[in-house]
């Protein structure tokens, strides 16, 4: 699949607001499309899509707390950026609480909304490529025999090859030998990547 | 004249003179006296002329002598208001009556005399005291709007700050744009009619607000009341938003015009919206509120209705009265002063049950004849 090039989303229900942030965003040749609603953004929205999200905090309907709960709840990743009026400044601190990436209080500069969207696309692109690492390395432990995932799990906690063979009842050149094939499939360099990628998979990456 | 007759004349509240054909006093009771500051015997025997100011007082006697040819009454058998003069030259108004006296040739003519100096203070006093009612309740009225207003602060402030967010974008985009090796004009010009379009629509929003909040004497005029619904539109909507309630606005297609005050009559209808939105905060109401304005028999109606709980017995007994309130914060004002501007637009403001739920607050306002706004 080809991925899509980037794309900010803008949920606001005030149009000229929406239509002034696309105006912006489209000055810097980034891509993005308007929502008037939260539903509506909902409704049209892939998870596949990399960007970012504009959030009005306050809309009728489903509001942009709740909304950032609903992603929350079905796993998106998405970084949400949240767009505060006049006097907005608890629900803001309540959407940072829930994991919001930012927040920007109307009326606000340019280049401090740019700003903010160029750090969410990066953070969207970083979790984005480790989300592919984690699926990749999933897909490489996955050509493991049972005895090779047995040999990685004991190095991985720092045990030695001659008390992984006394552990597994096999000789010590019998450990190299599975551990080398490990090495090989995983496409590790060395036993630290190694750990780093049994780590990785084991733990959903934490973003930082 | 005998002492039965005097005794009767002097007892007589009001002030009695009786002249001759020539105008000559012949007699001048005792209330007349204390009217004029005349005593009886001073008065007797001189020209009536002397208890008028000008310019009755030159041409009395020529009045006397028209009536006296011609037979053509101006003044007898008809009574007027007249103006009094008094010994000491000031004046004071009264009612005269006048008859003329059978039996006598030439005739002779007797004059009633009410002092209406009293009657006159008195109405001035209660014309006063009318004025001061009026300037109070407009003072309350205004005082009313200034606290609705205050309420509305945050919803207001958010109203003009998506304006104010659209240009600031609109305004640093084109100016990104504009310094560009090879600008973009027409995005530029994009951006320019956004940045006009926007400042007309925060100063709209100023406008309204500022309407509401100068104090001003009631101005009655011919309005069309979805007109008035329409201006107060950015204003209600700006509080429904950000309490998270939706403002539904039905107006009739056309409505017959009414006669009244356009800032009063927004004032309430702001309150009720107002109220409605509160009403449906409560736990799993749906939050809805219908403005709507509808032809009814002679007059338009106007109502706001929710979906909120609705009102117990006790408190619907109670609702228009002042200082009655069920809100923590309320003055128990809102309601009252609305009654009152509606009732001074001849019309009546009350509360029905709305359907399936809720509260409906609705008023009546008559039409004017003829003054159809289509």
């Amino acid at each position: 699949m080809k991925t899509p090039a980037a794309c900010v989303f803008i949920v606001d229900d005030d149009e000229a607001v929406r239509s002034s942030v696309r105006f912006l965003i489209r000055s810097v040749g980034l891509q993005a499309q308007v929502y008037r609603s939260a539903q509506d953004f909902l409704a049209g929205y892939d998870p596949r899509h990399p960007g970012c999200l504009l959030l009005d905090v306050r809309m009728p309907g489903m509001s942009g707390l709740e909304l950032q709960q609903e992603l929350n709840r079905r796993g998106a990743t998405i970084p949400v950026v949240f767009i505060s009026g006049h006097g907005d400044v608890p629900m803001a601190v309540e959407a940072m609480q829930q994991g919001a990436f930012d927040f920007l209080q109307k009326p606000f500069r340019d280049q401090d909304l740019l700003d903010r969207v160029q750090r969410a696309l990066a953070r969207d692109t970083e979790s984005r490529s480790r989300l592919a690492a984690r699926a990749e390395i999933q897909v490489r432990l996955a050509t493991l025999t049972p005895r090779e995932t047995e040999v990685l799990q004991l190095v991985t906690r720092g045990k030695a090859n001659k008390v992984v063979g006394a552990e597994l009842g096999v000789s010590q050149r019998t450990v190299e030998i599975h551990r080398a094939h490990v090495m090989e499939k995983m496409n590790a360099s060395s036993l630290a990547e190694l750990v780093r990628m049994v780590l990785d998979s084991e733990h959903p990456t934490h973003n930082p | 004249m005998n002492g039965e007759l005097q005794a009767l004349l002097d007892a007589c509240i009001d002030a009695v003179v009786i002249i001759d054909h020539q105008g000559r006093i012949t007699t001048f009771n005792r209330t007349a006296c204390r009217m004029f500051g005349y005593a009886s015997d001073e008065a007797v025997g001189r020209n009536v002329s002397m208890l008028m100011p000008s310019p009755d007082r030159e041409q009395h006697d020529q009045y006397l002598a028209r009536y006296l040819q011609s037979g053509t009454a101006r003044v007898i058998g008809i009574g007027r208001e007249v103006t009094g003069r008094r010994r000491d030259g000031s004046e004071f108004p009264a009612s005269l009556a006048i008859g003329r006296i059978e039996g006598h040739t030439p005739p002779h003519f007797v004059g009633f005399l009410h002092d209406l100096s009293s009657r006159r203070a008195q109405e001035a006093q209660r014309q006063a005291a009318e004025e001061a009612v009026r300037e109070a309740r407009e003072r309350l009225t205004h005082v009313a709007r200034l606290s609705t207003m205050g309420e509305m602060t945050t919803g207001l402030a958010h109203e003009i700050n998506q304006p104010l967010t659209a240009i600031t974008l609109y305004a640093q985009a084109a100016e990104r744009i504009a310094s560009q090796a090879k600008p973009d004009l027409d995005e530029v010009l994009v951006a320019l009619r956004q940045i006009s379009a926007q400042a007309l629509r925060a100063g709209e929003i100023i406008k309204r607000l500022r309407e509401l909040v100068r104090n001003r004497q009631t101005h009655e005029e011919l309005l069309d009341l979805n007109a008035v619904v329409r201006e107060l539109a950015v204003l209600a909507e700006s509080d429904a938003r950000v309490n998270d309630v939706r403002l539904v606005m039905d107006l009739a297609a056309s409505l017959p015009a009414v006669l009244g005050d356009a800032i009063q009559l927004q004032q309430v209808m702001l309150n009720l919206v107002r109220n409605a939105i509160e009403a449906v905060q409560a736990p799993g109401c749906e939050r809805l509120v219908t403005l709507r304005t509808s032809r009814a028999g002679t007059g338009v109606e106007i109502s706001v209705s929710d979906l909120g709980l609705g009102l117990d017995a006790a408190i619907r007994d109670r609702l228009f009265e002042a200082f009655a309130t069920t809100k923590p914060a309320g003055t128990g004002l809102g309601l009252a002063i609305s009654r009152s501007i509606v009732e001074a637009h001849g019309g009546r403001l009350d509360w029905r049950a709305n359907e399936p739920r809720g509260s409906c607050f609705h008023f009546f306002l008559p039409a004017v004849n003829n003054g159809e706004s289509e």
